[in-house]
């Protein structure tokens, strides 16, 4: 009963950076096996910063220099063994190595094999250099946001982790497909795809209206007031959204504008927006005045959608995070202890978690090898003097 | 489930979405696409994102609004009044028989009702309910109520996507368009319920789910939430203040957006070796040689005057130029392409991303497909436009829609 959903799924992680290793992260701290394959030939480009210790969370991590033509064997080996295999290379890069899909079939026929790439595994420009925040720009995702003042945004990190978590469910999708029809799966997933398919409503728009959706700030088309308020301390705000007019009456009545309650000239959000510039200073005097949780908490109190406008490290602090167990503690090999992120959900009846730090490489090279594959010692040894596992 | 006339990943599983607005609508979309019949409740005033104020529909009493329409093809409408017995017992009937519930009512909603998971499988035991609430349950904000702008906000993705301002007192953070928070809640549902049925499969035992859209989106900023917990300092949204790439890649020398023509093209090349590429390509302009841009640290401490020269050049020509011959030397660059560029972009054709739908009364429009090409199961081909309201009713309740 409190068995993990996963447990008894393998996955073999060849993914690097953020997008790949995230997904297999999803599924491993929900009980799958995952065991990442990399060399410190060239090493997971991340493996040096900090967010690499959440990326690959709950994993096993073994050696195998895959530059190296007697890996190749080690490496359907393990593959053989497994449900999953995830990579997420420049399109090309892994069925050069020897590993397309129709060869790792001939070894398991029911593999499942996900390849991610920026601009997927076909067509005039699968061959484009990709990073996510490129991405960001040439899928359109950015063309919607900003000040409303021509200028494009400049940051963001949003296509990985959401292709992170939109290729974890992808792959379950096809492991259940497998169970009921027997038949394994090639995914060729593109991140630009997915980065377009996430403003859809902004494409029919287009298509219906001729007009582009203009960035406009925290502002809405549906709502006023609907935005960002200055708060005690620097670069602290907080977002107010005022639903309908019953929480317009009572929202006045709070900041002691009784002569805007039960107002014919106030009682639609076109109406209201006529006095934008009014509306908007008396709220900022009241919200400067005070610390943006308290605004939260004033607000919710009555049912009024309010929240602080959080950097990260005040993210990192947020009590409700710990209270319902979103950050948890994770004990390192060195003893230190450190409270990081979990999954954004909650399964009714089962217990916690898989929960373990993330490993370093090659630390699992004798489970694998040895233990799993049950490569004879000596052959073992020769393999690490030979920088095949490496 | 029913296997003998699967199609689609999905094929046979059965939903029943009790949606509103965009986060369950969207994860229920994503297992209709996948080949699951999907039947959606919706209350006598319809989902609220009928009415939902677009550039394209404005304010119409029709129930088409853009978002809704992106939302909601291939599924089936059925109206409910859930406040009244016949209607409750409706709804009861319906998840007997259904694979996986997906919902996003406020908390204590169904409890109020009693329709609560707790009810529902006392005659689907092997029911799964996944449960889309702002903040989750169990903690000091389950009561709170929270929207797209708030989730961005308190999530702290709104700080990193603006880049650095001059003044963060007075150029706020800034919520992406659209409707990302709730999209992310809706993805991070569907990736959740594929595993409970992982679970149904293995077991028959069925669950409930919990996804706090709040975490959700917390999820989206792990990277930084990392760096946090290992002691990194936040970054400033301060642009004197701020450091080469503290904030992710998009500005400073490591990359950024140039104007051009025709638009804007964004590049990074931020390896030294990309970087003389890069100005192969340009032809070797003088400033080049500069001790201020010959190294990729000295690049990163005059991206200010680097971006000057780069903009001189690249104002006099095509986005789609920079990017192909940026593209043919190895060299991470795109064109900032806008909604018309991708309906006629030859890449997404020949991949045949976009998927025609008719509808009765807009006509043939452009939907973005999944984002992902199966190779061993044939994906149901979308052909039903989002449902008028209560169209199904008849079909399930021998009745007239209304």
């Amino acid at each position: 009963m409190n068995e993990l959903p996963l447990s008894g799924i393998r996955i073999i992680d060849f993914s690097w950076i953020i997008a790949g290793p995230t997904a297999a992260r999803h599924l491993a701290l929900m009980g799958a096996e995952v065991i990442k394959v990399g060399s410190s030939r060239r090493p997971d480009p991340s493996t040096k910063g900090s967010p690499y210790q959440v990326y690959n969370q709950s994993k096993e991590y073994c050696a195998l220099n895959l530059s190296n033509k007697d890996s190749k064997n080690i490496a359907i080996d393990l593959i053989s063994t497994a449900d999953v295999v995830i990579e997420n290379f420049a399109a090309g890069v892994f069925d050069r190595m020897g590993f397309d899909y129709e060869t790792l079939r001939e070894y398991r026929p029911d593999i499942i094999l996900l390849s991610s790439a920026g601009t997927g595994h076909t067509g005039p420009d699968k061959n484009f250099v990709a990073y996510g925040s490129l991405l960001q720009h040439y899928t359109g995702w950015n063309t919607i946001s900003g000040y409303g003042d021509g200028n494009p945004i400049k940051g963001g990190l949003w296509a990985d982790p959401w292709v992170g978590m939109e290729l974890s469910m992808i792959l379950m999708a096809a492991i259940n497909h497998r169970m009921e029809s027997g038949k394994g799966q090639y995914i060729d997933y593109s991140m630009a795809e997915s980065l377009t398919a996430s403003i859809s409503s902004s494409i029919l728009d287009y298509q219906i209206s001729g007009k582009l959706s203009e960035p406009n700030g925290n502002k809405s088309l549906n709502k006023y007031p609907h935005g960002l308020y200055k708060c005690l301390g620097t670069d602290k705000w907080v977002s107010i959204s005022i639903d309908n007019n019953i929480q317009w009456d009572e929202f006045c009545e709070l900041i002691n504008q009784v002569k805007w309650v039960n107002n014919s000239d106030f009682n639609t959000v076109e109406k209201r927006k006529l006095y934008e510039l009014e509306i908007d200073k008396v709220i900022n005097d009241w919200t400067k005045l005070q610390e943006d949780y308290d605004v939260m908490h004033i607000l919710q109190a009555i049912g009024i959608e309010a929240a602080p406008s959080l950097d990260i490290s005040r993210v990192y602090s947020d009590p409700s995070l710990y209270e319902s167990g979103f950050l948890s503690n994770h004990v390192f090999a060195d003893g230190t202890e450190k409270m990081l992120p979990t999954l954004p959900w909650n399964f009714t009846n089962i217990s916690d978690f898989e929960l373990s730090a993330a490993p370093n490489i090659g630390d699992s090279n004798e489970k694998i090898y040895l233990d799993l594959l049950g490569i004879d010692i000596k052959i073992y040894k020769d393999l690490i003097e030979k920088k095949v596992i490496y | 489930m029913d296997s003998d006339n699967a199609t689609g990943l999905l094929g046979g599983l059965k939903v029943l979405e009790l949606g509103s607005y965009v986060s369950a609508p969207y994860c229920a979309l994503t297992l209709a696409k996948l080949g699951a019949d999907v039947i959606k409740i919706e209350p006598p005033t319809g989902d609220e994102s009928r009415k939902e104020i677009t550039l394209g529909l404005n304010a119409n009493d029709k129930g088409i609004s853009s978002l809704f329409l992106s939302l909601n093809h291939n599924k089936k409408s059925v109206v409910l009044d859930l406040d009244i017995l016949e209607d409750q017992k409706r709804f009861l009937k319906l998840a007997e028989s259904t694979d996986i519930i997906v919902e996003n009512t406020p908390i204590e909603y169904l409890r109020k009702r009693n329709l609560d998971f707790d009810k529902l499988k006392e005659n689907n035991a092997s029911l799964i309910m996944i449960s889309i609430l702002p903040f989750g349950e169990g903690n000091a904000y389950s009561d709170y109520v929270a929207s797209d702008l708030s989730l961005f906000h308190m999530s702290g993705n709104a700080h990193g996507i603006i880049g650095p301002v001059k003044d963060p007192d007075t150029e706020p953070p800034l919520r992406a368009g659209g409707y990302q928070a709730d999209m992310v809640a809706g993805l991070t549902a569907t990736t959740a319920s594929m595993i409970a049925l992982h679970k149904k499969m293995k077991t028959g035992i069925g669950c409930h789910v919990i996804v706090s859209a709040f975490e959700a989106m917390v999820t989206m900023a792990i990277s930084g939430l990392a760096n946090t917990a290992f002691g990194k300092p936040h970054p400033t949204r301060k642009l004197q203040e701020q450091e080469g790439s503290s904030i992710g890649g998009m500005v400073s020398a490591i990359g950024g957006v140039l104007p051009c023509i025709d638009g804007f093209v964004a590049i990074s090349p931020r390896e030294d070796a990309q970087w003389e590429r890069w100005v192969e390509m340009m032809g070797h302009p003088d400033w080049a040689e500069d001790e201020r841009f010959n190294t990729r640290s000295a690049r990163e401490n005059n991206v200010e005057d680097l971006w000057v020269f780069l903009s001189e050049w690249s104002l006099t020509k095509s986005k789609y130029d920079i990017s192909r011959d940026g593209q043919n030397r190895r060299i991470p660059c795109f064109p900032v392409n806008t909604i018309e560029d991708l309906l006629r972009d030859s890449h997404l054709e020949y991949r045949e991303f976009f998927m025609n739908i008719e509808h009765p009364e807009l006509g043939l429009l452009k939907y973005p497909s999944l984002p992902y090409k199966l190779n061993n199961v044939t994906v149901p081909v979308p052909s039903r436009p989002a449902p008028n309201l209560g169209f199904h009713n008849k079909v399930f309740f021998n009745e007239t829609g209304s």
